[in-house]
């Protein structure tokens, strides 16, 4: 059931891999630093479609694991980062940061993922406040008063152009990820548990192991995104990294660019980032108005999201036989 | 016939303070195409929810090939060689017909291998190879009824629990329904059907048993069934000819 990897689509990211490596040559500090923001914004929704897309299970949380991944990873580079600095400085607490999100994950997720439908997404809104407030009020956690991590950006290169390259080799590798998952058994039993679970139950699926798997891995991702987020942050406090926007555009990405696709996460956030920091810059006083009223739009107008619906322009007319 | 591939031994299952399913025994013989009538909310669904796991017995038990299930979870019993058409055809809409046998292939056994032959075999068995590219939200009730038969026959089941599987359908694909049922049984499938048609059904089965309230009224053959007095009276109302196409 899998197809061979096209010679175009091999193409196509090679020379995107090389436009994205170029890029900076020809951008200043400011479009290098929307590009970063939109690479660490389409990485997360990337890790959330994971489990939201491919699995049907809605997080409205996230943030919690961006947040987790943050703290965990300032907390143990404060402890024994011992002062080095460098891109390698950054590797055990990224490391600690993806781990202590993905180990989050799996603690909570029997019982949380025994939840279905807009049941799982409130306990995961819930579970993230409980973690935001949990690193503001415990003392030792200090999200009151903020952590540092050590810059790590090399000796003469701009922080701005190290991030961006940073999160844009978080996005081909979340990107690669969820492309292989399409192709395995895994892909195969969350598009089963989408589905129908009880069904897929009865096929055969091991629907509790898989869910959790998916649950586990979008989690480490999300935190590992969150590490390096705090480290492009610098010192950061609970509130700086476990925003609710940032688990709301985790799933409004995957709406508009089409939710449970491979490019879809990718596509909406490259379009929506684009509208509301580049286009409508120049209209601050209405331009969340305008964000908002797009959203809504492209949800009524193409509920499968944009991907799909320039999918399925050639056959506007389904060729559907019989009543169901 | 052999011995039985499943049995039953007083099961039982109340909710609450009603009685669903009251002490039913049962035996199914292996290499038999077995039937199970009742009218309807004579407990025939709740009796399958128990046998595959989607509702835990009040009491009794239930053996399959020889080994109680007691709480086995659900896909075990599907990788035991249990598998379940569902009353409601429940496809996955957004996946081709070929993609949803796959599905049953690829995790039916845990030792699954060469799925696409499989899935292409299940397809064949099931009558619907023509439509294996076809997206299952496209597919009419009689297909999509084939479709339920063809991606459990891909998880190589040696029990199949067939829950109603002719609903709805017209004579003809009832037709065509009652042939599907008899080559899944030629691969050395145990049948297990629930089914309204008593056409289908006493054309089909080789035993019947007949529940009545949750409770087990009769078993027997075709021909000793609609001859059953209890039988009639509860169920057919009337004698098999003034019955047929009435029921259900």
């Amino acid at each position: 059931m899998t197809r061979p990897a096209r010679p175009l689509a091999v193409f196509a990211a090679l020379v995107a891999a090389v436009a994205v490596a170029l890029a900076p040559e020809a951008l200043g500090p400011f479009h290098i630093r929307v590009l970063q923001f939109f690479f660490f914004s389409a990485a997360l929704a990337t890790a959330w479609n994971l489990l939201g897309g491919y699995a049907g299970y809605w997080s409205f949380g996230h943030m919690a694991f961006i947040g987790i991944g943050a703290f965990a990873a300032a907390h143990y580079a404060m402890a024994f980062g011992g002062g080095g600095a460098g891109p390698a400085s950054m590797i055990a607490p990224v490391a600690v940061g993806a781990l202590s999100a993905g180990g989050v994950a799996l603690v909570i997720a029997y019982p949380l993922l025994r939840l279905r439908g807009i049941y799982f997404a409130i306990a995961m809104l819930g579970v993230s406040q409980i973690a935001a407030e949990l690193t503001n009020n415990v003392g030792v956690l200090k999200g009151g008063i903020g952590v540092f991590l050590p810059s790590p950006t090399p000796a003469g290169m701009p922080p701005e152009r190290f991030f961006y390259y940073l999160f844009a080799v978080l996005l081909g590798l979340c990107l690669l990820i969820a492309w292989a998952i399409r192709r395995t058994r895994f892909g195969y039993a969350l598009l089963a548990i989408r589905e129908d679970e009880d069904t897929a139950m009865m096929l055969g699926v091991a629907t509790e192991r898989w869910k959790i798997a998916a649950f586990v891995l979008s989690a480490t991702l999300t935190g590992t995104a969150g590490a390096i987020y705090g480290y492009s942050l610098g010192y950061f406090t609970t509130y700086s990294v476990f925003r609710l926007d940032f688990s709301l555009n985790m799933i409004v990405f995957c709406l508009i660019g089409g939710i449970g696709t491979l490019w879809g996460p990718t596509i909406g956030a490259a379009l929506l980032l684009f509208l509301t920091q580049v286009l409508l810059s120049r209209f601050l006083d209405v331009h969340l108005m305008i964000t908002g009223a797009l959203v809504v739009a492209t949800v009524l107008l193409m509920p499968g999201g944009i991907l799909r619906a320039v999918g399925e322009l050639p056959r506007l007319r389904p060729k559907r036989e019989g009543g169901t | 016939m052999s011995e039985a591939i499943l049995s039953g031994r007083g099961v039982t299952k109340r909710f609450q303070g009603v009685t669903a399913i009251e002490d039913v025994d049962f035996d199914i013989p292996e290499g038999a195409i077995f039937g199970l009538i009742g009218p309807n909310g004579a407990g025939k669904s709740t009796l399958f929810n128990l046998i595959t796991g989607y509702l835990p017995l009040t009491s009794g038990e239930i053996r399959f090939r020889g080994e109680p299930l007691g709480a086995m979870p659900i896909f075990r019993r599907n990788q035991a060689g249990m598998a379940r058409a569902f009353q409601i055809a429940k496809p996955f809409r957004a996946l081709s017909v070929r993609q949803n046998v796959a599905v049953g292939a690829m995790f039916g056994r845990p030792d699954a291998h060469d799925v696409e032959a499989t899935a292409a075999e299940a397809m064949r068995i099931a009558g619907i190879e023509a439509l294996a590219d076809r997206r299952a939200d496209a597919l009419t009730v009689g297909e999509l009824r084939k479709l339920e038969i063809a991606r459990a026959v891909a998880t190589r089941p040696v029990l199949l629990l067939a829950d109603e599987p002719c609903a709805g359908l017209n004579p003809s694909e009832t037709a065509e329904m009652v042939r599907c049922l008899r080559s899944v049984r030629e691969t050395g499938v145990t049948v297990w059907l629930v089914e309204h048609d008593m056409k289908a059904v006493t054309s089909i089965c080789d035993r019947i048993l007949v529940i009545d309230a949750g409770r087990k009224l009769a078993e027997g053959s075709p021909a000793e069934i609609v001859a059953d007095p209890a039988v009639i009276e509860a169920y057919l109302g009337a004698p098999l000819d003034a019955a047929e196409g009435g029921a259900g």
